[in-house]
């Protein structure tokens, strides 16, 4: 299963959930599989999908789940720690770890080596870690949702990509139609 | 006599309607930062770097809220991308409350190569900024939010040595 196929079993699961999805390739993805309103594509700024995901489950009573990129939490590591210490129950990061930089080339990220986030996870705070491969993901995802309490999951695929266009929806427009899934 | 520049400061930024704030520590905002701490009207959480800062600003300004980040100057350089790739491009309402690190009054010397950018680099990156160097400056602050909002923008508040002296 790579993150494409992965993609396809999470969208049922994510229909009443605020999507903060990773720049690249997942929101291009995600994007063709299912667009809809609650979903805040990253256009830009990479490695902070995670953390614009605990800014949003702040400030919001509905749940958000940030659709994270291996990649880029190595980009932006501090925010596991504000994360293991602040994350509110209604935030999920979902850490899509398919060991590769898929947007850039498929270069071999540290975690296809030594590196594990779930390890990295746990050592910087999070109480609720799960690591599991990407065909029972969907399944763990719903089961976080319901228990509502703040969890990490890192979701293990294989590397590869669908080639797909940029997504060409204006950034304003984005935000607009997201702020009206917020408040519904 | 009148209360602290720390507490003015803070009581301008909430008048405005500033709600959510992060912060990356300086020793010109410890007096505000020791006031979010205990204040409860607001969300406050430190973090670890200032361009995870303007992240959480991001999806607080999305959820409508208005966020402010108390930074270094030289956290600036940290955070271009995020300012232009995110906060700029998604036009989101951010106040940046940065001490002026490197300006006259500065003890540490390595603070100056960046320090001497920044009121530069403001104007490249196109924030509206203020500079605050005396207690009446202050006053700027409250238009300044209100222009954040209403320009959908990051905008700066600038914080020199001279302003916070009796404070640190
Ligand atoms: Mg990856």
């Amino acid at each position: 299963m790579n993150r494409y196929e992965l993609l396809e079993t999470l969208v049922p699961v994510l229909e009443d959930a605020l999507v903060v999805c990773n720049i690249g390739i997942p929101s291009q993805e995600l994007h063709a599989i299912s667009d809809r309103d609650n979903h805040f594509y990253m256009l830009g700024s990479m490695g902070l999908c995670s953390s614009i995901g605990l800014g949003l489950a702040l400030t919001t009573q509905k749940r958000v789940v940030a659709l994270e990129g291996d990649g880029a939490v190595l980009m932006n590591l501090g925010t596991l720690a504000t994360i293991g210490n602040r994350a509110p129950d209604n935030l999920i990061l979902l850490i899509i770890d398919n060991g590769s930089y898929g947007s850039t080339g498929d270069q071999a990220t540290y975690t296809s080596g030594e590196t594990s986030l779930a390890a990295v996870a746990r050592g910087a705070g999070s109480q609720k870690v799960i690591e599991c491969p990407g065909e029972e993901t969907a399944g763990v995802l719903a089961d976080c949702l319901t228990a509502r309490r703040a969890a990490v999951i890192v979701s293990r695929v294989a590397a590869g990509n669908r080639p797909l266009p940029v997504v060409p929806l204006h950034p304003i427009v984005l935000r607009e139609r997201f702020r009206q899934s917020i408040r519904k | 006599m009148s209360s602290s520049v720390s507490t003015q400061l803070l009581t301008n930024l909430k008048a405005g309607g500033c709600d959510f704030f992060v912060s990356v520590p300086c020793k010109l905002l410890a007096g505000q930062i020791q006031l979010l701490e205990k204040d409860s009207d607001i969300c406050y959480l430190p973090v670890t770097r200032e361009e995870e800062g303007f992240g959480l600003c991001a999806g607080a300004s999305l959820a409508g809220r208005l966020p402010c980040i108390l930074m270094q100057d030289s956290g600036l350089g940290n955070s271009i991308n995020a300012i232009k790739s995110l906060i700029q491009f998604f036009q989101l309402p951010v106040v940046m409350l940065m001490s002026y690190r490197g300006s006259p009054g500065e003890p540490v010397p390595a603070q100056v190569p960046m320090g001497v950018l920044v009121p530069e680099l403001l104007k490249l990156l196109q924030i509206p900024a203020i500079h605050c160097h005396q207690p009446a400056d202050l006053a700027e602050i409250r238009p300044l939010v209100d222009h954040a909002r209403v320009a959908e923008s990051a905008v700066a508040i600038l914080i020199d040595f001279q302003l916070m002296e009796g404070e640190i």
